[in-house]
């Protein structure tokens, strides 16, 4: 048994740090420490509510505008209003922007530049995923970079300036934008699909979106494209048997969409191992700090607290291990898009008995195509003559919560306001599922128990095949721990 | 000494860059530097001739904001070059290599170019349990960040964090997060607060700082005057309003449709200085207080804990550009000389209670 130390991982946001056993060159053990810690949940207690809209995002310079999305979704549920229709549309529609940013900015920027390391050198399709992906002078990021813009001109139309935009209230967004903008917005968008269509997919949305099962994968996989060139790879480098996992799967359900019935994708909780759906009630969850410098019961985060125990002996993370019904779950857009009912990554999972590497890559590509179809349908939606906001009430007193789906998953805030003050702020973020440390019961994260059986090799703690699994997540460790 | 250090030109030739954009990027450049008829053969000609000045780039507490501030600048162009400038010889978020490669190669920079590259730091150190809420590679950041500063040339504080602390450091600062130029002692610093900072300030302070070898000019906090001499309500696009007393009393009301003053929503535009109002965000498409939102102020140092970000300001001067930053670093570093300030302050109050009684009719 070999104990091996990696870290610090660049292209994440924030910082990572991994301990891996090592028994016969593949992982035995893996434990995974979030090593950055600023105490939002301490700084956010005692100021006025609506404040959160302005700090919480700033845990997050990636994902801020799902922070803001859960914030004020969580001042909606306290103020008890009836936002309006047209503003809730303009800030789903800016949301998505980012989430779709986000996804793309992992494939291009995060994920690809690995396969285009030297300990590839041998493999056939090696040359060219390096000149098309290499970091920063790959081919594809002039390409990948100006595309990106036309999300963040989504973003700056509906809601000002991206990172940390302001926009976005309980009652819809401040902006009302006129004609020319709305223009603008399905101009962006439809060179977002010009950008997709060419270079990613080299295939219409529309036929993406529709996949249904992994023979389609397989006739795509010899299309031109960036998605095709990572098809190819996954098959010859076995990621779909690499980084398995086999927790539960959950969404708390993702975009009104134009029905303000049924959100574009689903609430539930998915079991890779039996396919079965159900409905999800975060009521069950809890927060154990058993493995983090924190001292703390585990309890509910509506009742959770947040106080700093440097001394904890078993402690190895910065990080809390939420739970659901007392076990670990894995979020993100495969968890989403199984929940959903996506047929592909449904059937994807039952083959490869679990979520793979290659199914987290290929669920995020999948739900960018079935993302941007609905980003043209809301924009050319706004009616630009109604409200974009309703004004703000006095908060209740009392517990409230504000669940959305980032790009890397559920992200929940739980918060008590009293007097319109902040109580009490808890905040479980994708990552703090995916990547949460072991629980008092001794039971692993997601990430801790799909990276073993990860193969080693003689590479140590240079191994790409670490990087895959921990990647794959496209883990944001600055909210992990915030 | 190893081989001579190329010139940056060479290197953006070398990773295939026409001639044609290495001139346009000049011009950008020279442009946003504010250099005038000659500025771009000067930025050339420097380009062309002085060794390329590496740039470290490194993360402490933070929420990687600046960085992505930065690598969506507005224009493809200064983006690619000015990531091919600074060649981010080390930058934890996108560079290539991984683990202690990376630590290896940040080694490696220092002792090659002692005393001769850029810092550019980004989020802060925090000092509570000796630094454990910030552990990087195994090590506290804050020893890291002491280490690389002492070999450098100059350093860069990227944001509010690294500048003044921000929401970190907001009360109780559960890790006594610090501004670096509390750890940094010896050694220049230019800040560039903002959160984020605009990617045209950040990609124009690397472009002034790497094609000189110096930084730029910088007011008594530390700022490089080029980018934060004016406030962003010198420069609103709504300051005819606020002159006209006619203000947005609730969120996308009639006021604001018709693109009157945020004030009363909270606005801290008079208080600011920053760009937002000049250059905007996201390729000029917009800014906050476009959107619909005040300013909150968040290149001001201690924005975040100077009350409710929706409160209205009381201290504001009501016309004309009658304290720059100089001044307010003064006051801020306690040589306080304030009758002006207050007396103007008075004469907004009175303007603003006046229209307060006849807000214009809505509807």
């Amino acid at each position: 048994m070999t104990r091996l130390v990696v870290g610090p991982f660049n292209r994440v946001e924030g910082d990572l740090e991994l301990t891996l056993d090592v028994a016969d060159g593949v992982v035995a053990e893996a434990r995974v420490t979030a090593p950055l810690f600023r105490g939002f949940e301490q700084i956010l207690k005692g100021r006025p509510a609506r404040d959160a809209l302005v700090i919480a995002p700033r845990i997050c310079g990636i994902c801020s505008l799902s922070q803001s999305m859960a914030a004020a979704a969580v001042l909606r549920a306290a103020q008890e209003i009836t936002p309006s229709p047209t503003g809730l549309l303009a800030a789903d529609l800016a949301h998505a922007a980012e989430n779709v940013a986000d996804h793309l900015s992992h494939f291009y920027l995060f994920f690809m530049p690995d396969f285009c390391r030297a300990e590839y050198a041998a493999a056939p399709w090696h040359e060219a995923v390096a000149a098309r992906f290499r970091a920063v002078t790959g081919s594809a990021t002039e390409k990948f970079l100006p595309a990106r813009t036309n999300l963040l001109h989504v973003v700056g139309i509906l809601a000002g300036k991206w990172p940390h935009s302001l926009a976005v209230r309980p009652g819809g967004t401040t902006r009302a934008i006129d004609l020319g903008e709305k223009m603008r917005l399905l101009s962006a968008i439809a060179e977002l699909r010009g950008f997709l269509e060419r270079e990613l997919f080299a295939a219409p949305l529309e036929a993406i979106a529709e996949l249904s099962d992994p023979a389609a994968l397989e006739l795509l996989s010899e299309n031109a494209g960036d998605f095709a060139a990572f098809l190819r790879l996954a098959r010859s480098q076995g990621l779909y048997r690499l980084g398995v996992g086999q927790t539960p799967l959950t969404s708390a359900g993702a975009y009104r969409d134009t029905d303000p019935e049924r959100p574009l994708f689903s609430a539930g909780l998915f079991d890779p191992t039996t396919s079965e759906t159900h409905d999800v009630s975060f009521d069950a969850m809890t927060e154990d700090t058993a493995s983090a410098w924190l001292s703390a019961p585990p309890v509910h985060p509506s009742a959770g607290e947040t106080r700093p125990d440097t001394e904890k002996p078993a402690a190895y993370s910065w990080a809390k291990a939420p739970r659901l019904a007392g076990r670990p779950v894995e979020v993100g857009a495969v968890a989403r898009q199984a929940v959903d009912g996506c047929p592909l990554v449904r059937a994807l999972i039952a083959r490869d008995g679990g979520t793979s590497v290659a199914s987290r890559v290929i669920a995020r590509l999948v739900e960018t195509a079935r993302v941007t179809l609905a980003m043209e349908r809301w924009a050319r939606a706004l009616d630009l003559s109604a409200p974009f906001c309703v004004a703000d009430v006095p908060e209740r007193d009392g517990p409230v919560a504000g669940l959305v789906e980032a790009a890397r998953g559920t992200l929940g805030h739980w918060v008590t306001i009293r007097d319109g003050t902040i109580a009490r702020y808890q905040i479980v973020a994708p990552t703090t599922w995916n990547f949460s440390p072991r629980d008092a019961a001794g039971i692993p994260g997601p990430l801790e128990q799909t990276l073993v059986g990860t193969p080693v090799g003689d590479l140590g703690a240079r191994a790409p095949a670490i990087q895959h699994v921990v990647r794959s997540f496209d883990p944001c460790m600055v909210c992990t721990a915030h | 000494m190893g081989a001579p250090i190329e010139t940056f030109y060479q290197v953006i030739r070398r990773q295939g860059i026409s001639r044609r954009s290495f001139v346009k990027f000049c011009s950008l450049t020279a442009a946003s530097l504010g250099l005038g008829a000659n500025g771009a053969a000067t930025v050339a000609n420097a380009l062309e001739t002085k060794p390329r000045v590496p740039v470290i780039w490194m993360h402490g507490l933070e929420c990687t904001c600046c960085s992505e501030s930065f690598i969506r600048s507005a224009h493809p162009l200064v983006k690619d070059v000015v990531l091919s400038m600074i060649s981010l010889d080390y930058d934890d978020t996108i560079m290539a290599a991984a683990g202690h490669q990376a630590d290896a190669i940040l080694q490696e920079t220092r002792e090659k170019h002692k005393g001769g590259y850029i810092l550019a730091v980004e989020g802060n150190p925090p000092l509570n349990e000796d630094g454990m809420y910030c552990i990087d590679g195994g090590r506290p950041f804050v020893e890291k960040l002491k280490e690389m500063a002492a070999d450098s040339m100059a350093v860069i504080a990227w944001g509010a964090c690294a500048s003044w602390g921000c929401v970190q450091a907001a009360k109780p600062n559960p890790t006594h997060a610090v501004p670096i130029d509390k750890v940094i002692r010896d050694k220049p610093i230019i800040k560039v607060p903002g959160c984020p900072p605009i990617a045209e300030v950040m990609t124009g302070v690397v472009g002034y700082v790497v094609t000189f070898g110096k930084l730029p000019e910088l007011d008594r906090q530390g700022r490089p005057k080029m980018f934060y001499s004016q406030r962003i309500h010198d420069k609103c696009y709504r300051r005819p309003h606020f002159d006209a007393g006619q203000f947005v009393e609730a969120w996308d009301d009639d006021g604001a449709r018709k693109g009157y003053c945020l004030y009363k929503m909270g606005c801290k535009g008079p208080t600011t200085y920053n760009a937002c109002s000049t250059t905007r965000w996201n390729d000029g498409v917009s800014f906050p207080i476009q959107s619909g939102h005040g300013c909150i102020g968040c290149s001001e140092d201690a924005f975040w804990d100077k009350g409710s970000f929706y409160d209205r300001l009381t201290n504001i001067s009501a016309f004309g550009v009658e304290a720059n930053a100089d001044t307010i670093g003064i006051a801020a570093a306690g040589a306080v000389a304030a009758g002006l300030a207050v007396h103007a302050g008075v004469t907004a109050v009175r303007r603003l209670t006046g229209h307060d009684e006849n807000t214009p009719p809505r509807g």
